[in-house]
């Protein structure tokens, strides 16, 4: 019976990290048509990497580099509905730039650079549409 | 007992279909895929976060400043065999995709090409092949002369293999590659600036200041076997000439366009670079990238 027992752990973890799995690429695939101009109209150039997290009512926050001269792109996704990420984008001194919450979760923004500015982007879930789940965002740009 | 683990095993069995539809605080409907809030199986966190601006921003620099193109910068394609373990080859691969970029954008369409099959040669070697297969290939000489295309197909070739990388639980190979690749593009700016000074290359040089951080912070993280603890050291030498880069930011209100949704950032900021540091800086950087591809 404990082999049954373990056998049905087993089968539950293997299930949910397969879904979970499935679920990311989903999300990365539908986050990356923001960049690639099938929705947004304009095309930007990836940076190369893929922000994954799986958030569970918490906030993920990393940084990183906007150069002047160039426009950015972020965008977000967490699932089949557009406004499920609310992204925020602050200076080093925590100055809000900017967040896509005063703009009904919009999934992807577009920010003219002039000068470089080195910024902390923070992402969490709308809670109130969904609590906990694959999160991706994308960071595209354009000279 | 017996019923018990019936119960346990039905439980076990349904626990990733428990998607239900409820309404949350304001009364908006909760989407299917929300999961059991209560469920520990859902307190997964994907670590730190980390970004690493792309290498292609610094070319699009050195071309928009009309400095000629150096292909004796770049690593030379026929050494690629002596990178024999994951650590050199990942490194590597970051190196050659920088260049590969740099060339793309001056349309040097042989030199591109050398250095793609070189990218492909590694890929190959770290298990990335699904990123740079024959569809990437097929799609990057067709597009040679686009050099828009290009930029965009060899950028989504990297995105994938970096999601790839993330998920199949090698964030340190992934890390390597971005390193390589910031390394190799701060070589070839820094060493374009001492052949033909421009300010506008010491400003990007001394903006690096958060990215090495990252990198730093990025590599000491995924650390396997700690194979990256004198990449690390030189990093951090390197490190103790950035912090002497002054900086003086001011903050001004961005003006965000709604309509064309848009934000224009309004901010100054001020980058001041003494030339003994800026030095320092090259010659630190030639020693890393010396030893990264040798």
């Amino acid at each position: 019976m404990k082999k049954l027992l373990v056998f049905s752990l087993f089968i539950a973890f293997s299930s949910f990290s397969s879904f979970s799995q499935q679920d990311c690429e989903q999300i990365a695939k539908s986050c990356a048509s923001y960049l690639d101009g099938k929705k947004g109209k304009t095309r930007f150039i990836s940076d190369g990497q893929v922000y994954t997290a799986f958030l569970d009512r918490e906030k993920a926050e990393f940084k990183t580099t906007f150069y002047g001269g160039s426009t950015y792109r972020i965008a977000a996704s967490a699932g089949s509905k557009e406004d499920y990420v609310i992204f925020t984008v602050l200076d080093l001194d925590g100055n809000i730039l900017f967040t896509n919450k005063d703009q009904k979760n919009a999934p992807y923004w577009d920010f003219k650079v002039p000068r470089t500015i080195p910024v902390v982007i923070s992402t969490e879930l709308d809670l109130d549409l969904k609590v906990s789940g694959c999160a991706i965002m994308l960071i595209g740009f354009k000279q | 007992m017996s019923q018990i683990y019936k119960y346990l095993f039905s439980g076990a069995l349904i626990l990733p279909l428990l998607f239900s539809c409820s309404t949350g605080s304001d009364g908006k409907e909760i989407d299917d895929e929300v999961l059991d809030p209560n469920s520990s199986l859902n307190t997964a966190f994907d670590g730190k976060i980390f970004s690493i601006p792309s290498p292609m921003q610094t070319s699009l620099l050195l071309k928009s400043l009309s400095i000629p193109f150096n292909e004796s910068l770049m690593n030379p394609t026929d050494g690629l065999e002596k990178y024999s373990s994951e650590y050199q080859q990942a490194l590597n691969l970051g190196v050659y995709s920088t260049d590969l970029g740099y060339s793309a954008l001056y349309e040097q369409n042989s030199t591109c090409l050398r250095y793609l099959a070189s990218v492909q040669k590694l890929t190959e070697k770290l298990g990335l092949d699904a990123a740079f297969n024959k569809d990437f290939m097929v799609r990057f000489e067709k597009n040679l002369t686009n050099q828009d295309s290009m930029l965009v197909i060899v950028s989504d070739a990297f995105k994938k293999a970096d999601y790839f990388l993330k998920n199949s639980d090698r964030k340190s190979t992934s890390a390597l590659i971005l390193t390589g690749g910031w390394i190799e593009s701060m070589y070839i700016a820094s060493e374009l600036n001492i052949q033909k000074p421009s300010g506008k290359i010491v400003e990007r040089i001394g903006e690096q200041q958060l990215t090495l951080a990252s990198v730093i912070d990025i590599l000491s993280e995924y650390n396997d076997h700690e194979l990256n603890n004198n990449l690390i050291q030189d990093l951090k030498d390197l490190q103790f000439y950035f912090e002497k880069i002054e900086f003086k930011y001011t903050y001004r209100e961005p003006i965000t366009d709604e309509v064309n949704k848009i934000t224009t950032l309004t901010h100054d900021l001020e980058i001041k670079i003494d030339t003994d540091i800026l030095n320092q800086i090259s010659m630190k950087i030639r020693t890393i990238r010396e030893q990264i591809i040798s």
